[in-house]
């Protein structure tokens, strides 16, 4: 097990999606036998670059070498041959099907056209025991817990005879006892000279378990760290992972106002089987001010979001100004003067396949300028979508092409656009400026900053921590469904912040 | 397991077998189990099986096929034209040609473009029934025998077999009339009488689809493209190329079906398919995407469509209607042990209020008998269907690439 051989190196590697750089000029060494951490902020190319790396995906540019040997993948099927295995983030199971249907597919062991069960059953078997990895091969998929289903997700790759691991962020959907349970299978998957690349935001995991890390930031590899050898803190990689480049975001003065616009108490959402997603939170927002919400993706932000919209169903109370809004209708809330960017735009603020101005409707169909009682105005709405495009910046030929055919910061902008319109007290904002680039994304600033000083209510939720800081009152750090830190934006930094978010350390 | 499932098959048949019998000793009809029944029922439920057969191939490869109606339909018209000029094994050939055409349709809309399946399948249907149509005027009109909405006579025959030496002692032990047994022998006397080759090819490709599909690499491949195929094309596993050819090959199945009734009919005949690819498509499901089910449902069918056609006076609806107040009693006493209460006296109710309409009526209208054998199927039907496991990724259409 030599430390110095290397089993996979990238260089160079780029990959471009239409309107966003996922991957720009990335080099990766990965030692063969060590468990290798990759880290970064969500969205910031990693999942792109593994997916590279596993064959799913073709670079732009740039050339993959295992083993010392430069190979070009053109599917999973090369990369597993070059054995190179894969854990996906979401599991890759069919649920109808047993643990040993499972493992076995697409490298059945046969006798004759026969698929062998014995032999499999063998296989499986042996392979659990060497790695201490319990499970019943005969038992169906859907039977199973997360804890489970991992442990077949990695004997499906060893089960292929992978050297190389490759591990998507494994710990999202884990409780502690079951991450211990991973590390340690990890750890003896190493003593065994398989080499693991982890992928993680989460630092103090990283720092438990890795024997190198490398940082991407914005899609490009920021640096590598060796724990052992060097002393680096959560703190550190932190740092590294946010950097300090962005425009600032300052929003100026005090704008705070006395009335409430938005008071949530006790707000709770469960996932299926009773898991609280976001776990009974409380916070008021007042007219003129921004409350930020700082946390990793996942750890219920969309959620929160969503259940103060009345798209997904929750407990506790929320009220708007003087209404309980708890039971009201999305519609309602909207009409209340309530604007919403939503986290996926694909999903929640478009219909790719409609014209711009139809669009524009979208969320505002009752409302003028594009409705007057029970017949929908044209005209007008088309006469305010260029407004929007023009005040906004929304670079399109015309406002009757498809949504679809704008680029992802457009997009953007055009939601951002409509959701500010009609004048809302109270903006619920999920990353306002992803995907736009750094003129646009100071004019959206400006944009809201001006709704604040007239009144308007803001609960910001971004994974940009400078624009997160620059813009908010108040920040709120949310780790897994709750509340567990204040940051005062004038004093906080980025990387304590970061610091935070990861449950690192506290901020100051 | 192998032993487990012979022990319910067993007592699967053990108790229709008991239920038959008891409706036969009260209502004193022996054409509820006698020979000719069976035999007749064998070559009713054929198509609808094949058609069953066919959803399970395009369904468990994650393609709904709502089209098998129309691609049995091809199958009666290639059968009905291929036959006519060339004889009875060219029509089975170009039935099962025509329908893997239908398929290929499917394949290319569904599959490849992604277009909702259900609208797919849908729009093959309208089509089969119009091009056959107008193909039929256009190609039978003038034809000798033929006429604008049927084709001359099919040349030849299948062959069939009876095997004297087993139906004439069975047929012999039917009529002694005891209770069980005289209505196995009748049972077994049907499988051994005028037995259609065709009838033994599709017992053949049901044999072949459970082994090919549930023992074999090449089945759980195409499974894995019904069940998850981002999974599958993970694992390298060449989703589209597994899907067309399941597609393509639940063509042909349906076409021969189709292929089966022109040829059982000596002709082909506009609307001779009579909703049986839906019906193929209903026992598919209550056979839980399994061949076993599927070829139950189809036989119940078959059988129930038999008695109803070669009823005299009403005594085989008065037989159906019998046998579906025990079927309900017999639920009803299932559901009491399972303690159930409240389901258990729905069904011990409705099989009172039919056994109170078998005995208070002497004759039924001709309405009812005609409606009977379907409320009886849909009885079991709505019964039996409980924890159903359709493939999880069915009718989902499928982008290589697709994160999901």
């Amino acid at each position: 097990m030599s430390q110095s051989a290397l089993a996979v190196e990238l260089s160079g590697i780029w990959k471009r999606f239409p309107g966003v750089i996922a991957n720009s000029d990335i080099n990766l060494k990965v030692a063969s036998g060590t468990v290798h951490a990759i880290v970064g902020e969500n969205g910031a190319g990693k999942s792109t670059l593994m997916k590279i790396l596993y064959g799913m995906q073709k670079a732009d540019e740039g050339t993959i070498s295992i083993n010392g040997t430069n190979l070009i993948f053109n599917s999973p099927s090369d990369a597993i041959d070059s054995g190179i295995g894969m854990v996906h983030q979401h599991f890759m199971l069919a649920d109808n099907f047993t643990v040993l249907e499972n493992i076995v597919l697409g490298s059945e062991p046969k006798n004759g056209i026969r698929l062998d069960f014995e032999k499999a059953r063998k296989q499986i078997s042996d392979i659990a025991a060497e790695n201490g990895l319990a499970v019943d091969p005969d038992v169906l998929v859907s039977e199973l817990g997360v804890g489970d289903r991992q442990r077949i997700e990695i004997l499906k790759v060893l089960y292929r005879g992978a050297k190389i691991l490759i591990l998507d962020e494994p710990t999202a959907v884990l409780v502690p006892h079951e991450v211990d349970e991973l590390f340690n299978t990890l750890r003896d998957l190493k003593k065994e000279g398989l080499t693991v690349i982890f992928i993680s935001h989460k630092l103090d995991e990283v720092l438990s378990i890795a024997d190198e890390i490398t940082v991407i930031r914005q899609g490009s590899t920021v640096g590598s760290v060796n724990p052992h050898t060097q002393n680096v803190s959560a703190r550190d990689l932190a740092e590294m992972m946010v950097g300090n480049e962005l425009p600032n975001p300052e929003a100026v003065g005090d704008t705070i106002q006395a009335e409430v616009v938005l008071k949530v108490d006790n707000l709770a959402v469960f996932a299926k089987g009773g898991k609280a997603i976001v776990d009974d939170i409380s916070f008021q927002i007042h007219a003129g001010e921004i409350v930020g919400i700082a946390g990793v993706e996942g750890n219920g932000q969309a959620e929160i979001l969503d259940a103060l919209m009345g798209i997904e169903s929750a407990t506790g109370r929320v009220q708007f100004k003087n209404e309980d809004i708890t039971n009201k209708s999305t519609r309602h809330r909207r009409e209340l003067g309530i604007g919403f960017i939503p986290e996926d735009r694909h999903r929640q603020a478009l219909m790719l396949e409609a014209p711009l101005w139809e669009n524009r409707m979208l969320g505002h169909q009752t409302r003028t300028p594009n409705a007057k009682g029970i017949w929908l105005t044209p005209r007008s709405a088309k006469a305010d979508t260029k407004r929007i495009v023009e005040e906004y910046d929304v670079r399109t030929p015309s406002i009757d092409i498809l949504a679809s055919a704008l680029s992802g910061g457009n997009q953007q902008k055009l939601i951002v656009g409509r959701e500010m319109s009609g004048e809302p007290k109270l903006l619920i904002a999920a990353h306002p400026t992803r995907g736009v680039d750094v003129g646009a994304q100071a004019a959206i600033w400006d944009h809201i900053r001006h709704a604040r000083q007239s009144g308007l209510a803001v609960l910001l939720v971004s994974a940009d921590l400078d624009e997160l800081i620059g813009l908010s009152d108040n920040i709120k750090v949310l780790l897994r469904g709750k509340f567990v830190a204040d940051a005062d934006p004038a004093t906080v930094t980025p990387q304590e912040l970061g610091t935070a978010m990861t449950g690192a350390g506290e901020v100051a | 397991m192998t032993y487990l499932k012979s022990r319910r098959f067993i007592g699967a048949a053990f108790t229709a077998i008991t239920m038959l019998s008891i409706t036969r000793t009260i209502t004193s009809n022996g054409d509820l189990t006698s020979t000719v029944t069976i035999a007749q029922a064998l070559v009713f439920a054929s198509p609808i099986a094949l058609a069953g057969l066919a959803g399970i191939w395009a369904e468990r490869a994650g393609v709904i096929n709502i089209g098998l109606e129309g691609m049995m339909i091809l199958g009666t018209f290639g059968a009905g034209w291929a036959g006519w000029q060339w004889g009875v094994w060219a029509g089975v050939l170009a039935g099962v040609i025509f329908g893997a055409i239908g398929g290929l349709l499917l394949a290319v809309a569904a599959v490849t473009f992604g277009v909702d399946q259900i609208i797919a399948g849908t729009a093959i249907n309208l089509l089969a029934l119009g091009l056959t149509k107008f193909l039929a005027i256009v190609l039978f009109t003038d034809a000798p025998g033929g006429g604008q909405a049927q084709s001359p006579p099919i040349k030849g025959d299948i062959p069939t077999f009876t095997i004297d030496s087993i139906v004439e002692p069975l047929t012999s032990l039917h009529e002694t009339g005891i209770f069980f047994i005289s209505d196995l022998a009748g049972i077994l006397a049907g499988l051994f009488y005028n037995l259609s080759l065709l009838t033994i090819i599709t017992f053949l490709l049901f044999a072949m689809t459970s082994y090919l599909l549930w023992k074999t690499a090449f089945g759980l491949r195409l499974r894995s493209a019904g069940e998850n195929p981002w999974a599958a094309d993970s694992l390298g596993v060449k989703v589209v190329q597994f899907k067309y050819a399941a597609v393509v090959f639940s063509g042909m199945l349906a076409g021969l079906g189709g292929a089966y009734l022109s040829i059982a009919s000596t002709i082909y005949r506009n609307g001779n398919t009579a909703g049986r690819g839906f019906i193929g498509l209903a026992t598919m499901i209550f056979g839980d995407w399994r061949p076993g089910g599927t070829a139950a449902g189809a036989l119940m069918f078959g059988y129930i469509d038999t008695l109803r056609l070669i009823d005299t006076g009403n005594q085989n609806v008065k037989g159906l209607i019998l046998l579906g107040a025990i079927i309900l009693f017999a639920i009803g006493g299932l559901m009491l042990r399972k303690a159930k209460r409240n389901s258990a006296i729905g069904f011990l109710l409705l099989g009172s209020v039919m056994i109170g309409a078998y005995f208070s009526a002497t004759s039924f209208p001709p309405e009812v008998a005609q409606v009977a054998p379907y409320i009886t199927t849909l009885l079991v039907l709505a019964t039996a269907s409980q924890n159903l496991r359709p493939p999880a990724a069915d009718g989902i259409p499928y982008r290589k690439g697709d994160n999901h």
